[in-house]
């Protein structure tokens, strides 16, 4: 781990990469004009070959999806690239990091980016919480406003989200951003044939786009020498939790879990031992201490039944109870489902309500297999995956721990309040019911 | 960019087993229903746009998709594989999900909710949903019923979040009035800044909304499905004619429901036709003839007094007989009462509010047409959604399809414009507006541009009266005879209510010895008429109305009327001067429709869902003969400098009948004055401002409204508000005492 020189958020120990000059004096920028005068399908060519695929957590090679954006005599529109900042997923949080470190690097991401797809504007969709983020970009943004050898004929547009996770579905932040509630679409059609503005658009990831210019400047081949095969170069993955060391690491796809989390992260404080690990944010299956030995990539994570997601590894240590774990991520996605289809609009309040149930210790075994049955009919049945992976990640809690759920039948939680979950997902705090509506508890 | 019309490409698909074929691109729901299988939905209307997903109710299984789809977002493709519920236990255990889902927090509201019985929530519940619930938690409650207007209720707790209506406002009506708020279990459905939902279409919403959450408040408990008769009718209330069914509990009409004619209304309703039906039941309604008593008084008589009377006035007018019409008449009434005055009386002199003319039936079309226009060019200084609302939303669609929309005060087309008319395909002229002179002004500009020989073009003129053409037509065509000047007029018969409510006619009246007004309403008889017949409102009649695109459309007796039917009196009359003429108006459409189209019709030729005739050879219209009695709504052209001319104008919402239903008077006119932006500038006017509109002799004090869809010169005030200004009227802000500027805020 030590010698992995790190890509992504390379240089940013040993300079202030948030300042034009700094990232200049390490070469960037070069990257870009050589990437101009290139023709776009070459750039897409090298993106292919680094096998480097969607870092927003699809996971979906950058290379095939910028390939679908149509010639422009099979559709007269305007091209669009949308960048999706708007990181939201518990457990989540190197795209902050990238952007308040590495903006530069970023920007020239999306400029090469916007070259390959032949978009003349390009729109970063941050997330509204992410105050000193966008201050860093804003900044960086000023910074080469009159630089035209740098933007050349691009616009950079900078919008705020406004506190919805479903905005990360990128076609739901499509609609935010043309003003509209942001409600996912219908797919097809896909958005780059009808993305933003009815136009072909390309929409990929912050850590996406900040590793397009090391890829082009090593070359395509070399990347994909990095990591595994399916899941070339690195990662920068978040750990959190009951662990050491939290923070963002920028590691090589083959990492194992228990790395990650023991010589990465530190291990379990306090002497407790680790009793479950969310692999990839709060919307991936869970994992049992004893699954840890798993390369962290996706075929390695798919085939035990888990996802790399976007990469937030949470570790939970053996005081948490995993009924209350369920509370929290219920709410959490009935906090932030968007209404628009009716499983996950009402099926996630029930989950949480049948969760809570059984947390106070009132439940019976037939409500426990009515929540499994209900997660059930939520999968597979939504318009898009929130509803899904809300439903699938709370399954798997008691698929993994159903032990502890039936120890709550008969009386009780035997937590408590001991168990200390703030350290592993915050509360939904500004869960505000709306003032016309009588939810009961 | 113009799309030709070529044959569909036709594909082969299996549903269920079932073999169809249907052209490419044919929606899955449709689809299925060719192959006689149901695909249930909510969230799923054509109407409203593109399909969104939202409901899931639709969940099918396709061949080669692992996961479920939503079948109303799936178009047929070549060799496409699907199992509905029916074939599919995955399917069916995805749609019992979507339905019990949906129930999770629906109320049990079945036993009080309107809907109930026609709900197709219910239906779809037993056909593909849970018997019992498993939801043991309480459910989520909302303060309910909450009037979003004096004509709708919304109850949140009923919503199931289709979208249906929203997408209604946004993308049909487009007065984006009525939005969804919140997120997830949170969200509820509610009007802009919780004002009240006031728009001319916004009661479509009640058809549209799949469950009891947004109801009618004059329908609210007034009866269940199984009480009630459905009759099918035509709506008598502006021109286009829609096609609506009268729901009638116990011999009251107790609401009324697009009938859905896709030619003419597509399925949606203005909220004037859907909400005015109360004026049948006005508390001035006239039950029994009547005659002057006293000065301003009016006393019940007889029938056969009262047909006595009516002899002796139509005897002692020696022929100087003047019949105003309403031009809301149906064929047969206008007809029959020609034949009496006419045949009977040599009384041949009739007077309608406006001119009409046949030319434009060489440019005609379905109203549907208007969608697939490529360029519309809206002529006339009216609001098409005061004439014609339904053709409003027609045009909408068009612009929403990617047409050019232009609007022009004057039949003047600059050279720019008529450049672009004559390069696109499928132009569509709509003249809304005074001085078309029925049309025949339309007719030849559209001669002129050459929009015969163009594929999918018309060209649709906007009556001001809901059958005036047919009524010209019928009276024309009972008698042979010239138009006489009767001057001095003896007698003027006041045909219908808009005629006796016309400040022209009352001004004729003036000039006449004897009135003899047929009129529905008690109110607008008093004081001026000596013999009021009682008249029958548009659902109380059999007979047929000509639209605007030309259509003839059969109206029906929806509830027995509280007095006879016109024809049946006129009938009994016209005995009595030797004229024939049935009581039944089935036998004189037929005996009309001989002389007009040269074959006698039957209502079953015009069906329920009547055909539009074909087009005729153009011809230039002929100049009007020059009439003894001036048109009624010209006004004089008088000048002055720096004033502006008076326009008024009809409102949607106004007429008799509007103002006699309570729940519809937020929509009323208010007591506005309209001014361009260049008038209101050089008199330092903004919207909301207090002016004063001063003619000889009269002022007023309106608020002003300052619009860009009025030409400059201009100052349009509602008939009903206009009050005795004459045609030129300066317009000038109040200053207000307590801040020197008074602007008032916009």
């Amino acid at each position: 781990m030590a010698d992995l020189k790190p890509i992504v958020l390379g240089g940013a120990d040993e300079r202030d990469l948030t300042k034009l000059a700094e990232y200049e004096a390490i070469g960037g920028y070069t990257t870009l004009a050589k990437a101009r005068r290139a023709l776009p399908q070459a750039i897409v060519e090298e993106l292919l070959t680094s096998g480097l695929r969607g870092r927003g957590g699809a996971f979906f090679a950058t290379g095939r999806k910028w390939s679908f954006i149509p010639k422009p005599d099979q559709n007269p529109n305007p091209h669009y690239l949308v960048v999706n900042a708007d990181e939201s997923e518990p457990g989540s949080f190197k795209d902050h990091e990238i952007l308040a470190r590495v903006p530069h690097r970023f920007i020239e991401g999306c400029l090469i980016t916007a070259h390959a797809v032949e978009a003349r504007h390009i729109f970063v969709y941050v997330r509204g919480e992410y105050l000193g983020p966008f201050e860093v970009l804003r900044d960086a943004l000023e910074e080469i406003r009159e630089r035209t050898d740098i933007l050349g004929d691009a616009t950079i547009i900078v919008h705020r989200g406004a506190g919805a996770y479903i905005c990360g579905e990128e076609t739901a932040l499509l609609e935010s951003l043309e003003g509209k509630r942001g409600q996912p679409r219908s797919k097809p059609p896909f958005p780059a044939i009808s993305g933003l503005y009815a136009s072909p658009t390309v929409v990929n990831n912050v850590e996406t786009l900040a590793t397009v210019p090391p890829i082009l400047q090593m070359g395509g081949e070399k990347y994909a020498q990095l990591g595994v095969e399916n899941s070339t170069g690195t990662r920068v993955v978040s750990l959190s939790g009951n662990l050491e060391r939290g923070g963002n690491y920028e590691v090589a796809h083959g990492i194992t879990l228990r790395e990650l989390i023991y010589d990465v992260g530190g291990g379990i404080p306090g002497g407790r031992q680790l009793k479950a690990v969310i692999p990839g944010g709060s919307s991936t299956v869970i994992l049992a201490a004893d699954e840890i030995d798993v390369s962290y990539d996706y075929d390695s994570l798919a085939q035990v039944g888990t996802a790399m997601g976007s990469a937030g590894v949470i570790a939970i240590d053996d005081r948490c109870c995993m009924v209350q774990l369920g509370i929290r991520v219920s709410e959490f996605y009935e906090h932030e489902s968007c209404g628009k289809c009716t499983p996950c609009r009402e099926g996630t309040r029930w989950m949480t309500q049948m969760l809570r149930k059984l947390e106070a210790g009132e439940a019976t075994e037939t409500e426990l297999d009515l929540l499994l049955d209900v997660c059930d009919r939520i999968n597979g049945k939504c318009l898009c995956p929130l509803g899904e992976t809300a439903a699938m990640a709370v399954a798997s809690y008691v698929d993994k721990f159903r032990a502890e759920f039936i120890a709550h039948l008969e009386g009780g939680c035997p937590f408590g309040s001991d168990s200390p979950l703030d350290a592993v997902l915050a509360p939904v705090a500004q869960h505000t019911h709306s003032p016309v509506a009588v939810v009961p508890a | 960019m113009s799309a030709g019309v070529s044959a569909p490409e036709l594909v082969k698909l299996r549903i269920d087993g079932v073999e169809v074929e249907v052209p490419r691109g044919t929606g899955l729901v449709e689809t299925a229903a060719v192959a006689g299988l149901e695909i249930p939905v909510f969230c799923y209307e054509p109407r409203l746009g593109p399909p969104i997903g939202a409901c899931r109710m639709c969940l099918v299984e396709v061949e080669g998709i692992p996961k479920l789809q939503a079948g109303c977002t799936l178009t047929a493709q070549p060799d496409m594989v699907v199992r509905t519920a029916a074939a599919s236990a995955k399917a069916a255990e995805g749609q019992d999900a979507t339905l019990e889902f949906i129930l999770v927090n629906h109320p049990l509201d079945c036993p009080v909710c309107d809907k109930g019985g026609e709900c197709p929530l219910q239906d779809l519940t037993f056909r593909w949903g849970p018997g019992q619930t498993r939801m043991t938690f309480p459910k989520r409650t909302f303060d309910k019923p909450i009037p979003i207007s004096p004509t709708i209720a919304l109850d949140r707790e009923r919503c199931i979040l289709c979208y249906r209506c929203t997408r209604f406002s946004e993308n049909v009506a487009e007065d984006g009035q009525l939005v969804a708020a919140n997120r997830g279990a949170m969200s509820l459905i509610t009007t802009f800044e919780d004002e009240p939902y006031c728009a001319p279409f916004s009661g479509n919403v009640i058809e549209l909304c799949p469950v009891g959450a947004l109801t009618s408040t004059q329908y609210r408990f007034q009866g269940r499905p199984w009480e009630i008769q459905n009759v099918p009718s035509i709506c008598g209330l502006c021109p286009v004619g829609c096609n609506i069914s009268a729901t009638t509990r116990e011999g009251k009409v107790r609401r009324i429901l697009s009938r859905n004619h896709p030619e003419v209304d597509q399925g949606w309703l203005c909220d004037k036709g859907r909400f005015t039906y109360p004026h049948l039941y006005a508390t001035d309604r006239i039950h029994e003839p009547l005659e002057r008593v006293r000065r301003r008084g009016l006393g019940e008589l007889s029938w056969n007094d009262a047909l006595d009377r009516a002899e002796d006035l139509l005897r002692g007018a020696g022929g100087r007989v003047v019949t105003a019409l309403s031009g809301s008449e149906t064929l047969e009434q206008a007809y029959g009462l020609g034949k009496l005055l006419r045949q009977g009386l040599g009384a041949h002199s009739a007077v309608l509010p406006e001119a009409t003319s046949d030319a434009l039936d060489a440019f005609r079309a379905p109203l549907s047409a208007i969608a697939r226009a490529e360029h519309v060019v809206v002529i006339g200084d009216e609001r098409v959604a005061d004439r014609a609302p339904i053709v409003d939303l027609w045009i909408r669609q068009a612009r929403r399809n990617g047409a050019r929309v232009d609007n022009v005060f004057e039949p003047r087309l600059d050279e720019e414009l008529e450049r672009r008319v004559r390069d696109s395909d499928r132009v569509i002229l709509v003249w809304s507006g005074r001085a078309g002179g029925g049309g025949a002004r339309l007719a030849e500009l559209a001669h002129r541009l050459g929009l015969e020989g163009k594929d999918g073009s018309a060209a649709f003129h906007l009556p001001a009266t809901p059958n005036g053409r047919g009524v010209a037509a019928a009276w024309a065509a009972s008698a042979d005879g010239e138009e006489k000047n009767p001057e001095p007029i003896n007698l003027l018969i006041v045909s219908g209510d808009e005629a006796a409510a016309d400040p022209a006619v009352r001004a004729l009246a003036e000039q006449a010895e004897k009135v003899l007004a047929i009129t529905m309403f008690q109110g607008l008889a008093v004081g001026w008429a000596d013999l009021v017949l009682p008249g029958t409102s548009y659902l109380e009649r059999d007979g047929t109305f000509v639209n605007l695109e030309g259509r003839i459309q059969r109206l029906r007796r929806t509830v027995i009327p509280p007095a006879p039917d016109e024809l049946a009196w006129i009938a009994r009359l016209a005995e009595r001067f030797a004229v024939g003429l049935s009581p039944h108006s089935s036998v004189v459409f037929a005996e009309l429709s001989g002389l007009l189209y040269g074959e006698e019709l039957s209502y079953d030729d015009l069906g329920e869902r009547a055909p539009l005739p074909p087009r005729s050879a153009f011809e230039p219209p002929q100049p009007a003969p020059t009439a003894p009695i001036p048109p009624l709504t010209t006004p004089p052209e008088e000048h002055f400098l720096g004033n502006l001319r008076l326009q008024r104008f009809r409102p949607l919402f106004s007429g008799p009948a509007v103002e006699r239903v309570p729940e519809l008077q937020f929509q009323r006119p208010p007591a506005e004055v309209e001014l361009a932006s260049e008038d209101a500038e050089r008199r330092r006017i903004a919207t909301g401002d207090t002016v004063s509109v001063r003619s000889n002799g009269s002022a007023l004090a309106l608020r002003a409204s300052v619009r860009k869809d009025i030409p400059p010169g201009v100052a349009r005030v509602a008939q009903e508000h206009a009050g005795d200004l004459g045609a030129a009227v300066e317009v000038a802000r109040m200053s207000n005492p307590s801040s020197p500027e008074g602007r008032g805020t916009a």
